[in-house]
């Protein structure tokens, strides 16, 4: 068992060119990749820690006047401290992971191990729901929630994530699920599982890799929706941080572009560390593949 | 080896959305129920919702209004919602859909008959307690047609050619005397300074990136962009002659560009040719004099339009809306709206605090009042305002139903001709063609 | 175990040689529809079939209705039958759309699943540093929606950016690729590619669920690396290379808000990046012209449709499942 997780680990690298330089070229390489990339950030990570006015007149990205300035002004320049945004964006956000999880995993073990009548009739519809842009939707949905009273709440950003209304995420997992071999359903039933306990005890364990998927892209994505946090959000006090930044933007007058910069930075963080945090659980999937 | 244990939870219901199925059966006739915008509580206190756009600069000093106001008319709660432009159009028609429009709005020329016309702003002559008699006269026609005014002037700007005295000097040409100067000498002018500035600047902006300076074009000419009846006022001919001298403007490298005028047309403002020190001469509202100057750190001037005559009484200027105050046809409490209308634009209190912010006080008295307070560029705006009121011609009318997005089209059409993609009478006879699918849809 | 015994047999199967449609181990699976599962089944779509019929398709509904209609946003709808859609035929902006959308879904859908794909493989080789690298190639993902991608954006393709400083020395006349109508859709594309995050993400982690016995036994058989790639890899990668493949589509079919950012919401320059959804939402929210914008939407419903029935039949000649 150990020495599989050993070769789990590094299991891809033998090959035919000498182990030696393989590194070192693909390195480079990778290197080289990342910095092309990275150039527009790092640009806008280094003109939030310059004066506003010299942003536009600094060619290049080296600093002259270290200016840290911008992000405390930032932070406190539009009426509420950012800190209210990024709380109203984390609220949102955790409601729409936990909605996304438990919904769209639910219904992607029906889809993906079930049979029932109505199955393709059903998935294409899900489908279906992808497809419509979200601009011809939002005017009856606005209507909608307003008769229910909950606009200026985050109540409808996150309740239709509660009810699985990302068949984004619930076609992700039907796929992941389908990769799972059937003959661990088989080895559970045996067992004396029924749906729920497969579903409980196999299904989601294996899934891990498109949990953690689910959760870094619902997180990403809720984080970044402006248009409909812009539509049913309208008291400044409950703005999320898109909102928040796009407040910064005015094109008639002028725009603190320091302040954006640097409060765009701030708001790349949590999704960032977000990233970085999830993706660990996208290795650990690797441990639990039913082979033990 | 067991698998690890699930991190789920159990589903929960939501009671509420079951309530919500029966609403979704009344769905589309919602637009003729009665909506809720602003309420009354028991004890006859009144929350109007009053919304903008803006800087946060903006943001600030409305807000304080708003709480100078209600400490003014402690019945009266204003809630003010705000945002930055392209959001809020989206926000105020989702909102207007659903009968769930602001009480209070600040309205744009190009939105104004748009919603005016389908019966969605209130007629403010019609309004109990707004009272306009202090307005300069000429400051409210940009809101009135069809006898009704659906848009109070929240203040005032003129289209202006802005010049920058500091590139004037690097190409070491004196600035020109606005009040005499024809096309052609501007045109020559433009030409000199991109010639001396070799390749570091150019003499002027293009224009046709703004419906403007075709609309003062047209004026100019007998014309109008559109006439008070609604209807497209440029002919083929017009439209021609002003594209084709645009593109000898650009031949004669007084212009920039076509790239550079692309790329310059939808850029902020403190990012364009004029902000960053390229452009001797740019078009723009005499209200973003302040923002301008600040964007490129000099003391930029403001500068009349050439004509074609060589006389300034004729180049075709009128005093322009940089916004307006409307009020929702829908609001629960108009006599409050129309009151907190009033207060923004004639008590002494609001005027303090917004100055020119907005462009101009109408209101002659604020205007002399508020004068002193004014930071320099705010004032030489104000001070061109007044300069020119004696050469205004007819106010311009506002476009009607369809045209209100005459400035992109006329952007489109500007573009073309510059990369030499249509010709100038082509692009003419399309450009009309099109405006005309847009009204008469 | 006879299920590990019997898992061993089929990963030794399955790595001898590339899959067909009979290559499911000689397995026959019978699916039954049994009244036990039917009950599980609903029961599992409860939170999904609520919001569908609570959330969904009540406003998809109410915007196919309005498809029908002539509809500003500020009066009630007036039906006028199939206007909309004949006005569609002639509208030559919106065949302009529908041009610029394709060469957009066409070109960029290609190259940003290539690019994702090979990143998600080098990256899954154990690179030290993978960690690293993996969030580094992310993280343009996180701001491809920004506002802020505008102004970055316009650093590197405006006329005095970066591409043009780099390309001055080496003689290329720098041009405004961003402001030039017959490059600023290059630019977006571009911009798609630059964010191959999201694909590159789902491909590792389907990278990772393929059980290492496979490349062991292979190894053990003598594959090399690019044999190990053709006859492992991409066989059992093929349900997600395919999810990412419908899926990526979709999304460049509808793709608005790179587009309205970058160009200012005018579709510019000359309406070479107004894209299929931007045409739309101009001519809802801007031209108050809502029942166009849903006859418009409805159509690309149909178009998007299409394109996805046509992957899930084809993919019953690619795409290989283990179930």
């Amino acid at each position: 068992m150990t020495t599989e997780t050993l070769r789990v680990a590094n299991r891809r690298t033998a090959g035919i060119t000498p182990a030696r330089f393989r590194p070192v070229l693909t390195h480079l390489a990778l290197a080289a990749a990342a910095l092309v990339m990275l150039y527009p950030v790092i640009w806008m990570v280094v003109s939030s820690l310059r004066p506003g006015d010299e942003i536009f007149r600094e060619p290049g990205l080296l600093i002259r006047d270290l200016e840290i300035s911008n992000y405390r002004v930032g932070w406190n320049a539009l009426t509420e401290p950012f800190t209210r945004y990024l709380l109203n964006s984390a609220a949102v956000v955790f409601g729409a992971i936990l909605g996304n999880l438990v919904s769209c995993s639910m219904a992607a073990y029906a889809f993906a191990r079930l049979e029932f009548t109505g199955k393709k009739f059903w998935f294409a519809i899900m489908l279906v729901t992808i497809m419509l842009p979200i601009h011809v939707v939002i005017v009856p949905q606005y209507i909608l929630f307003s008769q229910a009273g909950w606009i200026n709440t985050f109540l409808p950003l996150v309740v239709p994530k509660l009810l699985a209304t990302d068949a984004f995420f619930v076609f992700l997992m039907v796929q992941f699920i389908r990769g799972i071999p059937r003959e661990l359903d088989e080895a559970a039933r045996i067992d004396g599982c029924g749906r729920a306990g497969i579903f409980l005890r196999v299904i989601l364990p294996l899934m891990v890799p498109a949990l953690a998927t689910t959760t870094i892209f619902t997180f990403i994505w809720t984080w970044n929706d402006f248009f409909s946090q812009l539509i049913y959000l309208t008291d400044p006090k409950m703005y999320t941080v898109p909102v928040a930044l796009r407040s910064f933007v005015d094109s008639t007058a002028s725009t603190s572009w320091g302040s954006l910069f640097a409060m765009s930075v701030v708001s790349l963080v949590p999704v960032f560390l977000a990233f970085l945090i999830g993706q660990r659980y996208l290795i650990k999937g690797i441990a639990t593949t039913g082979i033990k | 080896m067991r698998p690890l244990s699930p991190p789920t939870a159990p589903p929960r219901r939501r009671l509420r959305a079951l309530a919500t199925v029966a609403m979704a059966a009344a769905l589309l006739a919602a637009s003729a129920c009665g909506g809720d915008s602003g309420g009354a509580s028991a004890n006859g206190e009144v929350t109007l919702r009053f919304n903008w756009w803006g800087s946060d600069t903006r943001h600030k000093i409305t807000q304080q209004v708003i709480d100078q106001f209600e400490k003014d008319h402690p019945q009266i709660k204003v809630k003010g919602e705000f945002g930055e432009w392209s959001g809020y159009w989206d926000k105020l028609a989702t909102t207007v859909a659903a009968n769930d429009a602001p009480d209070v709005i600040q309205m744009d020329e190009k939105y104004l008959r748009e919603y005016a016309d389908r019966g969605a702003l209130l007629d403010l002559k019609k309004a109990d307690g707004l009272d306009t008699g202090k307005f300069e006269p000429d400051t409210l026609g940009a809101g009135e047609f069809d006898g009704g005014l659906y848009g109070l002037n929240a203040g005032i700007n003129a289209f202006t050619i802005v010049a920058n005295p500091a590139v004037f000097k690097a190409a070491g040409v004196p600035l020109p005397d606005d009040k005499t100067w024809t096309w052609d000498q501007y045109s020559k002018l433009a030409q000199e300074i991109s010639v001396k500035l070799n390749g570091k600047g150019w003499g002027t902006a293009a224009y046709g990136t703004n419906d403007a300076s075709l609309n003062m074009w047209a004026r100019q000419h007998g014309q109008s962009l559109f006439t008070k009846d609604g209807k497209l006022g440029v002919t083929a001919e017009g439209l021609t002659e002003y594209w084709t001298n645009l593109v000898k403007m650009q031949e004669a490298k007084a212009t920039p560009s076509a790239e550079f005028t692309s790329q310059d047309m939808n850029a902020p403002l403190d990012q364009s040719g004029m902000a960053t020190g390229k452009l001797a001469m740019s078009y723009a509202w005499s209200n973003q004099l302040n923002a301008l100057s600040k964007a490129s750190g000099e003391q930029l001037k403001v500068l009349r339009l050439p004509s074609v005559t060589g006389k300034a009484s004729e180049n075709g200027a009128y005093y322009k809306g940089s916004m307006f105050w409307s009020i929702s046809s829908r609001s629960k409490h108009p006599k409050e709206a129309a009151e907190f209308v009033s207060y923004l634009a004639n008590s002494p209190a609001a005027g303090n605090l917004l100055l020119a912010e907005r462009g101009v006080p109408p209101n002659t008295e604020i205007r002399a009042a508020v004068a002193p307070k004014l930071q320099p560029a705010d004032a030489a705006s104000a001070a061109f305002i007044q300069t020119i009121s004696s050469e205004l011609g007819e106010p311009s009318p506002p476009p009607p139903v369809g045209g209100g997005q005459v400035e992109k089209i006329i952007q489109r059409y500007t573009t073309e001709v510059l990369f030499g993609r249509l010709k100038p009478d082509q692009a003419a006879t399309q450009f009309l063609k099109e405006m005309d699918g847009e009204l008469n849809k | 175990m006879s299920a590990l015994g019997e898992l061993e047999t089929l990963g030794r199967m399955k790595a001898a040689g590339p899959p067909d449609r009979a290559g499911r181990a000689g397995k026959v699976h019978q699916p039954k529809t049994s009244k036990k599962d039917n009950l599980a089944a609903y029961l599992f779509l409860t939170p999904w079939l609520l919001g569908l019929f609570l959330i969904t398709v009540g406003p998809m509904l109410a915007s196919l209705y309005l498809a029908f209609t002539d509809y500003n946003l500020i009066q009630a709808p007036q039906w006028i039958g199939f206007e909309n859609f004949t006005r569609m035929l002639s509208d030559e902006r919106l065949h302009n759309s529908l041009r610029v959308t394709f060469t957009y879904v066409f070109v960029s859908v290609p190259l940003q699943l290539g690019v994702a794909l090979l990143l998600a493989v080098v990256l899954d080789r154990g690179v030290r540093g993978m960690a690293f690298y993996r969030s580094i190639f992310y993280l343009p993902s996180l701001l491809g929606s920004s506002v802020a991608i505008a102004i970055l954006w316009k650093q590197v393709f405006g006329t005095e950016g970066l591409l043009n400083q780099v390309l001055a020395p080496l003689g290329i006349e720098g041009r405004g690729w961003i402001s030039d109508p017959s490059t600023a859709l290059g630019t977006l594309v571009v911009l798609n590619v630059w964010t191959f995050g999201a694909p590159m993400v789902i491909f590792l982690a389907g990278l990772r669920q393929i059980p290492a016995m496979y490349y062991e036994a292979a190894a053990v058989d003598g594959a090399g690396t690019w044999r190990r790639f053709r006859s492992i890899t991409l066989p059992l990668l093929t349900p997600i290379i395919f999810f990412n493949l419908v899926l990526q589509i979709i999304h460049a079919f509808q793709s608005f808000t790179q587009a309205f950012v970058v160009s200012g919401g005018t579709g510019g320059p000359s309406d070479s990046t107004m894209f299929y959804t931007l045409y739309l939402y101009d001519r809802g929210f801007g031209n108050f012209d809502m029942g166009y914008a849903s006859a418009m939407a409805w159509f690309l419903l149909v178009i998007i449709g299409v394109f996805t029935a046509a992957n899930f039949v084809a993919s019953k000649y690619w795409v290989f499942y283990d179930d």
